[in-house]
């Protein structure tokens, strides 16, 4: 299991989603730009026009470079598209979590979660 | 009895698996209402303006954050939590945060040591049983530094002194949704993997005494044969 140092200063959320997604969870206050020159933000908006090399540059980020991310929050349908990264993830933290979007409802049966349980159940 | 130590696991797991279903309908009609919310809002809104990227504040800092419960023992899994920060502890840690990324020695000390008591006042607040007559002190301290400009830390203020109702609505949901069911989920989440790790054991453990046992019965089939 994780020890201490994994997961004491891992208080950000982190939000990779459409417009909608990113501005209503960041409406909550979970939103941070680090100080410059860095100014990392904790988020990403993600449109028609984002190249899912982006996606998956954000998803590393906040998954392996940072250390201050503890739950990172990604549409479905946008993991969709890094589908192999989000089943490959096994790390503890930061956790991953998958949320549904306007245009793409929660479909149980694309959760990495509920394909665990089946994969246990021998399904 | 291993198959019974699989039995209770697996009931065990299928309780959580019950729990993460109610919580993610809970999360998605939490999520369904901010979207119709901000769908709402973005309606009445004057002609050409939309809440969303082009308002955000580009220095925005977290005011509700991740708190990870301390883990007793190694196998035990972590327990999440979602908290609002003082926009003061808020300065506190940041600064924090940033030293140790970029600098060592004192005055990393210094700021770790603040978090510290930062830290133990949160806890302090959530108990509310003991006396904080001293991390009440503790507390006006990074408040007297000069340096510490207080501000409105609310994201609706991005988008206007007067915001629509919608907005707020969706607000008070997206709040909702980050403090009660997403960091329960994710709780959950960890729960399932562990539970997962130990029916794979279980199991494993049971057909290897499965294995033994039939060996055994083999053993003394074969001696009874050449008696």
């Amino acid at each position: 299991m994780a020890s201490t140092a994994d997961y004491k200063d891992r208080q950000f959320l982190a939000v990779i989603g459409d417009e909608d997604s990113v501005t209503g969870l960041l409406l909550a206050g979970i939103g941070h730009v680090t100080d410059p020159p860095d100014s990392q933000k904790n988020f990403l908006v993600v449109d028609n026009k984002t190249e899912t090399a982006a996606i998956e540059a954000a998803f590393e980020s906040f998954t392996e470079q940072r250390k201050d991310i503890g739950i990172v929050l990604i549409n479905q349908h946008i993991a969709d598209k890094i589908r192999h990264r989000i089943d490959t993830y096994t790390a503890a933290f930061p956790t991953v979590l998958e949320i549904p979007s306007k245009e793409h409802p929660y479909d149980p049966e694309k959760d990495s979660v509920l394909r665990r349980v089946r994969r246990l159940f021998g399904e | 009895m291993e198959e019974r130590d699989v039995d209770h696991l697996l009931e065990q797991y299928l309780h959580l698996l019950h729990e993460y279903t109610r919580l993610r309908a809970e999360l998605n009609k939490l999520q369904a209402g901010i979207y119709q919310n901000l769908a709402r809002a973005n309606f009445a809104a004057e002609r050409g303006l939309r809440y969303g990227q082009d308002q955000y504040d580009d220095r925005m800092r977290a005011s509700r954050r991740v708190v990870v419960a301390p883990l007793p023992s190694l196998s035990v899994c972590p327990t999440f939590e979602v908290v609002k920060v003082d926009a003061d502890v808020d300065a506190g840690t940041e600064t924090a945060a940033v030293v140790s990324k970029s600098e060592a020695g004192t005055r990393l000390v210094q700021d770790t040591n603040r978090e510290q008591k930062e830290e133990e006042e949160d806890e302090v607040k959530e108990d509310e049983t003991e006396p904080i007559a001293s991390s009440a002190k503790e507390m006006k301290e990074p408040k007297s530094e000069p340096t510490t400009m207080k501000k409105n830390k609310d994201p609706l203020r991005w988008f206007g002194l007067i915001t629509p109702m919608p907005l707020r609505q969706a607000q008070a949901q997206s709040v909702q949704a980050v403090e009660d069911i997403v960091p329960k989920l994710v709780s959950i989440n960890a729960e399932m993997t562990q539970v997962e790790i130990e029916v794979r054991r279980a199991r494993k453990k049971r057909a290897k005494a499965e294995a033994a046992a039939k060996k055994s019965e083999d053993a003394t089939g074969k001696g009874e044969v050449a008696a």
